[in-house]
């Protein structure tokens, strides 16, 4: 503290008087005392009523004297106490700020004015000039600055010789050449100062002269350039791929385009790549225009829109995939517009083995083994659209329209036998069919949404309308042997043109009433209407006559109405979010059925379902990244119009299934509650959560399986299936940002009912996992992921209860990366699975090892070259099992297994490559 | 250093300043040494646009105290709450002493120390704030590595301001964090008697106490530990 230091006798007192160049005194003018190495505070006062000062104690150094006064430039001086005790500055005369300046740059533009030695500088981003303006226009506006009609500019009364951009030349010499040429949005900030001529620059001497030089400064958005990336690779067994994206933006739009094609069975995009490509367009939430709870909700339509793969293994069997599309997007704060096209194709074989057992109600099975082989093409192309326009601040107009045109074929041939006790052989099924099917989709939406003066208070409303319209010419060939009773032998020789076609309209209502300042009252009405129209023809051909099987020929409409009216109430305050709702639901089917369109009576179905469903909801955002939720709900499914339909389809003559018109809608109880915590100081996480869901009404599918092994399938509605179980998961680190570890293990029950040949069948399957992570993130150089799952799964039949099986599965993961000298990078991954059940005799080991080596290259490293081993082993089988309801079967797709590819990659922002995963950021 | 609070100047200043906080995310994270040019990029193209967020701030003030923390009533304008990690920053100008409510790294810190203030740099540049005439002062957060640019009010001779920031001759109105991350700007100044419980330090403080240099060290392990980890360190603490 200076002041405590008083008797020392180097101190001195500087005073004075602060007065305006008139000599009026300046009262509480703000005085401050710095010391000239880099401008630091050291000491500051005021002045007192008659503009005078004194500042005692004084160290006896050099400072810089500094005044501040509303209204005036602030004023400087050098004080130098020498040996002086007291220094008298007398009389610091301070200038009125140019009345101009202070109106036009502080008063109304609210930039910040510096006078830094000789430069004056604005901050240009505050002059409001309208879109599409050049520098020119914006020099106009600045104070101090004269531009005369052939474009010279003038400042601060002298001509301005040079413009430098970023304090470079920008195209030559010409002033003019920047000013005309540039938006001025891209302008940050103006610079105007003496600066060296051009020959002292040169010569590195410096003459003395200066010339009035003006500096544009660009915003960083209007540095940016492009961005992309280009992916070729080869290899063995003639794998190709390649890729090839690039993106454009700047501060209001975004171009990108993105291409690849690979027979390596890649048909998704990326995750990155959809973020590059619709760039900030990626994810817009409350785009389908539901509003209300999720309890009853009705959710309608597919995918139109391209998706990301969120991960994931490529597609089994062997596919070659290609695709491509140009997205653009304007983007402003009030208009954002987005549209997009997209193609996809996918040409796919996949030769499958399956093998089955059926268990039936007397202890007795029988055993089907078959395989077939499907040849398909498919293809989409997808037009998006988007318009989001905010009128005003409380009004937002939201316009979608996303379309699919579809369009592919398919050609399928198998052979199946079954077998009925020791190997007999019951029954033989040879089928060959050919399909060639397009479907157009669109979905289109208008979203309104009001936000009232009183906040919290908003209206929304949305209608929409929606097509799915479809067409396919099939040709079914089978031959059907049955070998104990040759009587029902059958050869179909079948068309079947089906066309179908779907309109839903949909409208939404939702209104929201804070009131207690707590409290958010949500009303909402949601309401779809779907017209289905399907017309089959089913023609039995016999050499070239073509007669109408009437079996199978139909003709139906299907209209189903959905309306949902509801309220709910949430408080929400100091992160505890609790919401309590009601709604009632009502959906009305209405179908009719024919051979034919013309065909006067019709068999019809006409029901209506009304449900209550309540919702209950908690979230609880604790302190310190605690969080706690609980969410109880119901949920009601309608019958498939399908379902309902009183008809038999026999198109496949070994599994039957027919139509059960008293269905009613299926409702699930269902509730979960969990807890997670998150230590960012020790990097200690904790999951726990827990659910029930009870099933009423389920819609489940009754088997009726008869003598000679013919399959039919009746959907009926049956109640008390239910499932629960918890997860526990708990990480910490062994030693921080080196080593950490987890442990999780979650428990699972599950009881499915069913009827097998009349008889209900209970399947009470109970699941155990646990499952432990190492991370070893020791250097930079070096890491190791590696983690390890066991799953027991112990199901039991009420019926067939020597059918009872158990399941342990494991499945070990590990992953290193090694960074070498020279930018050289090694990452090999095992994953090793293994599959046992004794039920069966099944013992399965599938070890999956991946090994790339890379080298970034080139200069800024845009470069990489990298050599990849997939599947070492030659192990991916493409083998599933699935033991479900008196049903165990098992499948292996012959699939995309060893190949090795050399890759180069091109990246323009350059490559990185790190061994270390990212964390959440 | 010292603060000098002239004798020359005795008028009765006391009141409270709302301030719009506003975090521009893009460029905190392009911040992040870790992430590489194609994720800033992708990170800039996707939320761009829509990356600020904006919260509200009171600061109440007389001539010996201070205290920033966040308004009474939080505007609940979407109908969802988070819970706010506690942030209390109490200041006594005559006591040179500091208390700051911190809640951060998963715990609630106490710290109390003395008054330190930083080294300002007083520059040649001038702005309105809120109808007052402000100078710009600047220094550097040595600990979090941050540039920091204070502007600070003639008119208003309370040696002031938001975050953790204080010790210019007027009272700071707006606060600018690494060009423009984050920028703490006063939109309403209320000259007004302020009650004692607004201000005083409470006497009964939940939290672990630390001081200055405990504090420092937390804050910066934690930050060489995200940066290792490959983890964005703002979330776990007040930017």
């Amino acid at each position: 503290m200076l002041a405590a230091h008083a008797q020392t006798g180097g101190r001195f007192t500087l005073k004075g008087t602060v007065t305006d160049t008139s000599g009026a005194v300046l009262p509480e003018a703000t005085i401050m005392l710095l010391l000239p190495k880099d401008s630091s505070l050291v000491n500051f006062g005021r002045t007192g009523k008659d503009g005078s000062f004194e500042m005692k104690n004084l160290k006896r150094v050099t400072y810089i004297f500094k005044v501040s006064y509303v209204g005036y430039v602030p004023y400087q001086e050098i004080i130098n106490p020498e040996n002086k005790e007291v220094v008298d500055i007398g009389k610091a005369k301070m200038k009125v700020l140019q009345k101009e300046l202070y109106e036009v740059v502080i008063k109304t533009a609210r930039a910040p004015l510096s006078i830094r030695g000789d430069t004056v500088e604005f901050d240009a981003k505050a002059f409001k000039v309208p879109p599409g303006s050049s520098v020119e226009d914006l020099l106009r506006k600045l104070p101090g600055v004269q531009v005369d009609g052939d474009g010279n500019i003038r400042a601060q009364g002298e001509e301005i010789k040079r413009v430098t951009v970023d304090g470079k030349r920008f195209f030559g010499d010409d002033p003019k050449m920047a000013t005309k040429n540039l938006p001025a949005e891209a302008i940050n900030k103006v610079q105007v100062f003496n600066g060296k001529t051009e020959q002292a620059k040169a010569t590195g001497v410096d003459d003395g002269k200066r010339e009035k030089t003006m500096n544009l400064e660009l915003k960083d958005s209007h540095k940016k350039g492009g961005f992309g990336k280009a992916v070729a690779g080869v290899g063995t067994d003639s794998r190709l791929e390649g890729k090839v994206s690039y993106n454009r933006f700047n501060e209001k739009q975004q171009f990108a385009v993105l291409g690849f094609g690979n027979n390596t069975n890649q048909s998704g995009i990326a995750r990155n790549d959809y973020q590059d490509f619709k760039g900030s367009q990626s994810f817009n939430w409350g785009d389908d225009g539901d509003f209300g709870f999720s309890s009853g909700r009705y959710y309608g339509g597919d995918d139109i829109t391209i998706q990301p793969n969120w991960g994931g293994q490529g597609s089994e069997g062997f596919t070659k995939n290609w695709a491509g599309g140009a997205n653009y997007n304007y983007d402003t704060k009030k208009t954002k517009l987005s549209t997009s096209y997209f193609y996809n194709s996918t040409r796919s074989i996949t030769d499958v083995r399956t093998s089955s057992e059926n268990f039936l109600t007397d202890n007795s099975s029988y055993l089907t083994d078959g395989k077939n082989k499907t040849l398909a093409f498919t293809g989409n192309h997808r037009p998006a659209f988007r318009f989001e326009h905010n009128i005003d601040s409380l009004n937002t107009l939201i316009l979608i329209s996303n379309s699919r045109i579809n369009g592919g074929d398919n050609e399928y041939s198998s052979e199946t036998r079954s077998y009925r006790n020791e190997g007999m052989l019951t029954n033989r099924s040879d089928v060959n069919n050919l399909s060639d099917y397009n479907s157009f989709a669109m979905a289109n939406l208008l979203l309104y949404r009001h936000k009232f003066k009183k906040k919290g208070r908003n209206f929304a409303a949305s209608v929409g309308y929606n097509i799915n319209n479809s067409d396919e010419d099939r040709r079914q060939n089978s031959v059907n042997q049955f070998l104990q009773d040759s009587t029902k032998n059958s050869v179909i020789n079948q068309l079947q043109q089906t066309e179908s076609t779907r309109g839903n309209f949909k409208g939404s209502l939702s209104f929201v009433e804070p009131f207690a300042k707590k409290f958010f009252w949500e009303t909402f009405y949601n309401y779809s209407m779907r017209k289905d129209k399907v017309d089959r023809d089913v023609f039995d051909v016999e050499g070239s006559v073509n007669e109408v099987n009437p079996f199978l020929t139909r003709y139906y409409t299907n209209d189903f109405t959905f309306n949902r009216l509801g309220t709910s109430v949430r408080y929400s305050h100091k992160g505890l979010n609790l919401a309590v709702g009601l709604a009632g639901v009502q959906f009305d089917l209405r179908g009719k059925f024919a051979l034919d369109e013309s065909q006067q009576n019709m068999t019809r179905v006409d029901r209506t379902f009304k449900k209550m469903v309540p919702n209950v909801s908690l979230n609880y955002s604790l302190k310190n990244n605690k969080y706690l939720y609980a969410e109880y709900g119901l949920n009601v499914r309608e019958p498939s119009i399908t379902d309902l339909q009183p008809i038999v389809d026999n198109s496949n003559p070994l599994y039957i299934v027919e139509g059960n018109p008293d269905l009613i809608p299926q409702t699930t109880h269902n509730a979960y509650a969990g807890f997670n915590m998150f230590n960012p100081a020790s990097f200690t996480n904790l999951y726990i959560n827990a659910y029930y869901n009870y099933n009423e009404d389920q819609i489940v599918y009754n088997r009726t399986i008869s003598a000679d092994l013919v399959t039919t399938t009746k959907p009926m509605n049956i109640s008390g299936g239910d499932n629960y179980g918890t997860y526990i998961g708990f990480g910490f680190p062994l030693k921080k940002t080196k080593a950490t570890f987890g442990v999780n293990t979650g428990i699972s029950f599950s009881n499915n009912l069913t009827y097998i040949n009349n008889v209900k069948n209970e399947t009470k399957t109970d699941g155990y996992n646990f499952g432990a992570r190492l991370d070893l993130t020791p250097s930079d150089a070096f890491t190791l992921y590696t983690n390890a799952n066991w799953n027991i799964s112990n199901t039991e039949y009420s019926i067939n209860t020597n059918q009872n099986q158990k399941i342990l599965n494991a499945n070990y993961n590990a992953e290193m990366n090694i960074k070498m000298p020279k930018e050289i990078y090694f990452s090999g991954r095992l994953n090793y699975r293994s599959y046992k059940n004794d039920q069966f005799g099944f013992n399965q080991q599938v070890p999956i090892l991946n090994l790339s080596v890379y080298k970034l290259i080139l200069k800024n490293k845009k470069g990489e070259i990298r050599f990849t081993a997939n599947d070492v082993f030659k192990r991916n089988l493409g083998i599933t099992q699935n033991a479900n309801q008196n049903y165990y079967s098992e499948r292996r797709v012959a699939t995309l297994s060893r190949y090795f590819m050399l890759s180069f990659t091109y990246n323009m922002r350059g490559m990185t490559a790190s061994v270390k995963r990212n964390g959440f950021f | 250093m010292a603060i000098s609070s002239s004798p020359l100047f005795a008028q009765n200043l006391e009141g409270e300043i709302t301030y719009e906080k506003v975090m521009r995310w893009t460029a905190i994270y392009s911040r992040l040494t870790f992430l590489s040019n194609e994720e800033k990029g992708r990170i800039e193209q996707t939320w761009g646009k829509d990356d600020e967020s904006k919260t509200k701030m009171v600061l109440y003030f007389n001539e010996k105290q201070s205290c920033y923390t966040y308004p009474k009533v939080i505007e609940n304008e979407h109908g969802w709450s988070w819970s706010e990690r506690d942030y209390k920053i109490y200041r006594n100008f005559e006591k040179e002493t500091k208390t700051d409510v911190i809640g951060m790294l998963g715990k609630t810190y106490i710290v109390e120390d003395s008054l330190r203030i930083p080294t300002w740099k007083v520059m040649n540049k001038i702005k309105e704030i809120a109808g007052h005439m402000c100078m710009m002062a600047v220094t550097e957060d040595t600990v979090k590595g941050q540039k920091i640019a204070a502007w600070f009010a003639n008119d208003l001779p309370v040696s002031g301001g938001p975050e953790l920031y204080a010790g210019l001759p007027g009272m700071i109105l707006e606060l600018d964090v690494n060009d423009g991350d984050m920028v703490v700007t006063a939109i309403d100044i209320k000259m007004k008697p302020v009650a004692a419980e607004d201000i005083n330090v409470p006497k009964k403080l939940k939290g672990r106490k630390i001081n200055d240099k405990q504090y420092a060290t937390l804050v910066s392990d934690h930050i060489q530990d995200s940066v290792k980890a490959r983890r964005a360190p703002f979330w776990a603490m007040p930017y």
